[in-house]
């Protein structure tokens, strides 16, 4: 019986949980029928387990805090002792009960061998989320031998199935086991087929800002309100989202990669939205491409800015294609494993280079904008007090800098570093201005609401701002490595404003305070596994490939197994025809045979025949109420066969008229679907006995 | 399919048939007639008549497993006065007997013992109860071993030795044994190899309801009915014997069948003892007769599932603990049966 430590180690699982499990199977199965234990009813023997683990429990946290035992036996013998008293009682208590329940009870079976297929999944379910690298015993087992993981997990998984429900029904004595088994069989094997047909299913995760497209009530035609995001449960912020690897060398100044998705810039009447004009936002990508897609527009300050070839493969399916900030084409490429990923594609970034410095005293907004085109990347809610506070903060500003764009959205920014919280928890959601709510109320608030407030903000001074949507992923992550993983967590939401010549420009608050721990796992091992399998040189393929040299090639068997069941209904269809056919040719002393034989395949394939055992006779007399013809048919047929006679001419002819009654029979009892698929079934023939 | 279509088709098994037989038309019209009549004077037991014709013809004997005064005797004459042996010469030879068997029966008293007679100076032999062309031994397991071997000695051998002279039986001699399957107490049970002496053992269960109100409203008007039916004579009997085992065919498949039978049987665990070869041999005339009476020309699984208990039953001893002789049967029977089904049409 498997039993899943809640511990790091397998090591107690070994020494304490498995003779635990072992020690109450023996008990229970010898001695439960034999006194005393019969005696003992179920409910005291369940009871009498609880007490068990309990005294066990005590008797482990007494053996580490006590001074006694660590002098008598070292301190960590003491912990080791403790843990296998611990492990031992838990594991016995528990295997006990449930033994027991399936002796005396009869659902006890069944409770016995959910705990097991129970403990069995939770130990398997690590690899739920894309997390493909999971659990590790079967990682590693796979990966170094060149297997998909996700193979090797179907086939436990249609192995515990089958073996589960075996021990359901050798526990229930059930009669028809072959038979359930046949269907069980095909539900793994249609599991399988879907696999193969549909892909993987996608890591489910909290689409924080709509980056993926993923509606999550429905009506995927209205953007979200993207503030309400925050009340959703955050349990998969580690899942994966994207692997992207670097073709080009490089490190980000400040700390974050960003890949822009999409960008809310036009202001709707109650808050900022995907644009509907054509001139706005021309630098962004709003489509995915066949072949290779260019922004209209290139980002500016060209000598300052990176040429960065970026491989990136979606794990789940997203609305826009992104890319490292600024993207400027996007070219389709070629799956490496379509059963991973959803979407492939090289990004062409021109990454920027230049410092915060170089900003200052760079103008704003662009030469080709008309005067309402600005105004749609100044508009804002019909509230004086963003101007108020802007102005206030860019008071203190040195005099120098005091018409500087660049100094006054950093003295904005800074006032959120200094004053906001983080907090994924916030009142706001439901304001009619939820960015008012946040900026003059408590401050509390996650990306959205800081860069919606410091959006505003910044345009309530007259700089051309919008807010920038994607990820955003710390640059640490990479550990050194090309490929970097974007999470679930890592979606993100920007202010950024477009300087003259240089472009649109990140300028990111960055709170101090924060309530929410946003440190994940890395997974580093997901992602270097994920970046081998969506690299070119070495794609995931060639990996596996290069692993299997002492295996016969994965594909080779496969055609194999194709061409086999090829040929089996290819023969099975030409001895189903012959035997149909054989009697109009046959000889007259053997045509009684082939053409009863010939009867009978017609009957098997509409799902009549005879059951072993039963005689010719009897079968006839079973379906005597729908083919009535076959009893005179069989009777005459065994009397040739069994008789020894000898047909003549006359029993000739009445042979070919009963021969046509029962095939009029046949028809006429059969519903159209049925026929189709006895027309159709090759193996229909092998009922024939 | 309208009607017309299935009366033609339900004429045909006769109709495939060989062209009309003499002979075995004969011994057919001989089955039907001895059917006809017991049939009118016992009622609802048509199964126990059928088997008891059947071993008649085949020349077997059947031990009828009941309780008192379900019919036996009934039954055992009813058939003996079907059986007319107007045209017989031997006047020691009459067409019913009933032996009564109790403890203290001696086997001269079933067999016959030489009587002497002052007149002739001589020892003259009078005849037994056996001497009949249908004996109703009633209670056979009440009597001791010593009758019972001469009991058997005449079913077996067709002959009955007193003071070292043998007596031979009619050709027709037919014995109904009965033992009452509850009231054991002193009583001597037949033993296994006896058994085998018996072509059929019938466990025979009460009739239903409706035959049974039939029974007792027609009491009187049976019982008037004694001599006015068709009969058939003894001689006819014998020819149909003879004709059925010429005319009815049966397949090496069928015999196959049998003989795999016996085999798993034997090597089943929960056979202590397997039927003996010679039950095959005497269940041979057995499914002739069957096949004869469903008015085939041949022998067919059919027969051989509706006799193989009957004949296997009582000749076969079980393990211990192991008591449904059906359900042993049906399990070694499904591979054999399958087999010849399957090799009608290979």
């Amino acid at each position: 019986m498997g039993f899943k430590s809640v511990h790091d180690s397998s090591y107690w699982f070994y020494r304490s949980i498995f003779p635990g499990c072992l020690f109450s199977c023996y008990a229970v199965d010898l001695y439960l029928h034999k006194n005393p234990l019969n005696t003992l009813r179920t409910s005291t023997g369940i009871g009498l387990c609880v007490f068990i683990w309990f005294i066990a429990l005590l008797i482990s946290s007494f053996s580490v805090n006590s001074a006694l035992v660590a002098n008598i036996f070292s301190p960590i013998n003491a912990f080791n002792i403790s843990e296998f008293i611990k492990w031992f009682g838990i594991s016995a208590s528990i295997t006990f009960s449930l033994r027991t329940l399936s002796h005396r009870a009869r659902y006890g079976a069944v409770v016995e061998i959910l705990f097991v297929a129970s403990a069995f999944v939770i130990n398997l379910a690590a690899h739920r989320n894309g997390m493909i690298h999971r659990p590790f015993f079967i990682g590693d087992f796979a990966l170094t031998r060149g297997i998909d993981p996700s193979s090797i997990l179907m086939a436990f998984g249609c192995a515990a199935v089958l073996s589960l429900s075996a021990l359901l029904m050798m526990e229930n004595n059930q009669k028809r086991l072959p038979y359930h088994f046949t269907v069980l069989g095909l539900l793994c094997f249609s599991l399988l087929i879907y696999v193969r047909l549909f892909g993987l299913p996608t890591p489910q995760l909290t689409d924080g800002i709509g980056l993926t497209g993923q509606a999550q009530n429905g009506n995927s035609g209205q953007r979200d309100n993207p503030f309400r995001d925050g009340e959703n449960e955050n349990n998969d912020k580690e899942a994966p989202v994207a692997v992207v690897v670097f073709r080009d060398d490089y490190e980000p100044l400040n700390g974050s990669y960003y890949f822009r998705e999409s960008a809310y810039s036009q202001f709707d009447g109650a808050m900022l939205n995907y644009t509907t004009r054509d001139d706005m936002d021309r630098d962004l990508i709003k489509h995915f491409t066949n072949s290779r897609a260019e922004t209209d527009l290139l980002p500016g300050a060209g000598d300052e800015r990176k040429l960065v070839r970026t491989t990136i493969g979606m794990l789940v399916p997203h609305r826009n294609p992104f890319g490292l900030e600024s993207p400027i084409a996007y070219e389709n490429k070629a799956n490496p494993s379509n059963l991973r990923f959803k979407r492939t594609y090289d990004a062409y970034s021109l990454a920027p280079e230049y410092d915060f410095e170089y900003l200052i005293g760079q103008e704003t907004g662009r030469d080709e904008w008309t005067d309402e085109l600005l105004q749609e990347y100044l508009s804002i809610p019909d509230d004086n007090r963003y101007q108020a506070l802007a102005e206030q903060l860019i008071g203190n500003l040195r005099p120098e800098y005091i018409d500087d764009p660049f100094a006054k959205a950093w003295a904005i920014k800074s006032y959120l570093d200094e004053n906001g919280i983080y907090s994924l928890k916030n009142q706001h959601a439901y304001e009619p201005d939820p960015a008012a709510s946040f900026l003059f109320g408590d401050l509390t608030g996650y990306c959205m609401h800081f860069s919606f407030a410091a959006t505003y903000l910044f345009r309530s001074i007259g700089i051309p701002t919008r807010v920038g949507i994607g990820y955003s992923v710390p640059a640490a992550n990479r550990a050194g490595g090309s490929a970097l993983l974007v999470q679930a967590i890592h979606g993100h939401a920007w202010p950024e404003v477009y300087f003259k010549d240089i472009g649109w420009v990140i300028i990111d608050p960055a709170p101090q305070q924060t309530l929410v721990d946003m440190t994940t796992d890395p997974q580093n091992d997901l992602q270097q596994l994920l970046g081998d399998m969506l690299r070119d040189d070495a794609s995931f393929e060639d990996f596996l490939e290069s692993q299997q040299t002492s295996f016969i090639q994965l594909e080779t068997l496969l055609n194999i197994l194709y061409a086999i069941v090829a040929l089996a209904l290819l023969v099975a269809y030409l001895i189903k025809a012959y035997r149909l056919w054989i009697p109009s040719f046959a000889r007259n002393e053997s045509q009684y045979r082939l053409c009863y034989r010939a009867m009978l395949d017609r009957l098997s394939a509409v799902g009549l025949y005879r059951n072993f055992g039963e005689s010719r006779e009897k079968f006839a007399e079973r379906v005597n109420t729908t083919i009535p013809s076959l009893k005179p048919m069989t009777n005459t047929h065994l009397s040739l066969a069994l008789g020894g006679n000898v047909p003549n001419i006359a029993q000739q002819q009445k042979w070919n008229e009963l021969d046509r009654a029962v095939r009029k029979e046949v028809s006429a009892s059969t519903v159209t679907w049925r026929k189709v698929i006895a027309f159709f079934n090759p193996f229909s023939w092998l009922l024939t006995k | 399919m309208n009607s017309d279509n299935v009366a033609e088709v339900e004429e045909l098994p006769t109709a495939m048939s060989d062209e009309p037989n003499g002979a075995l038309q004969e011994a057919l019209e001989v089955l039907s007639t001895l059917q006809a009549t017991i049939k009118k004077q016992v009622l609802g037991r048509d199964d126990v008549i059928e088997l008891a014709i059947i071993a008649l013809i085949a020349d077997g004997h059947i031990l009828l497993e009941d309780f008192p005064g379900s019919g036996k005797t009934t039954l055992a004459k009813a058939l003996g006065e079907a059986i007319d042996n107007g045209f017989s010469n031997d006047e020691s030879i009459v067409p019913f007997r009933r032996i009564q068997f109790t403890p203290d029966l001696l086997p001269s008293d079933v067999t016959g013992v030489p009587v002497f007679d002052s007149n002739s100076n001589a020892f003259h032999f009078r005849h037994g109860p056996l001497f009949a062309h249908v004996v109703l031994a009633d209670e056979i397991n009440r009597t001791s071993p010593k009758v019972q071997s001469a009991m058997l000695e005449a079913m077996g051998e067709k002959q009955v030795t007193v003071d070292n002279v043998t007596y031979a039986l009619d050709d027709l001699f037919f014995v109904i044994a009965t033992q009452n399957p509850l009231d054991l107490v002193g009583t001597y049970p037949l033993p296994t190899p006896q058994l085998d002496r018996f072509l059929f053992k019938i466990t025979m269960n009460h009739i239903d309801r409706e035959s049974e109100l039939d029974v007792l409203d027609t009491y009187k008007e049976r019982r008037e009915l004694t001599g006015q039916l068709q009969t058939v004579t003894r001689d006819q009997v014998l020819r149909a014997r003879k004709n059925i085992d010429a005319e009815i065919a049966i397949s090496p498949a069928i015999k196959t069948a049998l003989v795999d039978i016996s085999r798993n049987l034997r090597e089943d665990d929960r056979v202590l003892q397997g039927n003996s070869t010679r039950s095959m041999v005497l269940l041979l005339p057995a499914l002739q007769v069957s096949a004869a009476l469903r008015g085939r020309d041949y022998v067919s699984a059919e027969d051989i599932e509706l006799l193989l208990l009957r004949v296997l039953g009582h000749r076969i001893e079980l393990a211990p603990g192991v008591s449904n002789i059906e359900k042993v049967l049906l399990d070694n029977m499904r591979t054999p049966m399958d087999q010849l089904a399957k090799g009608t049409i290979t």
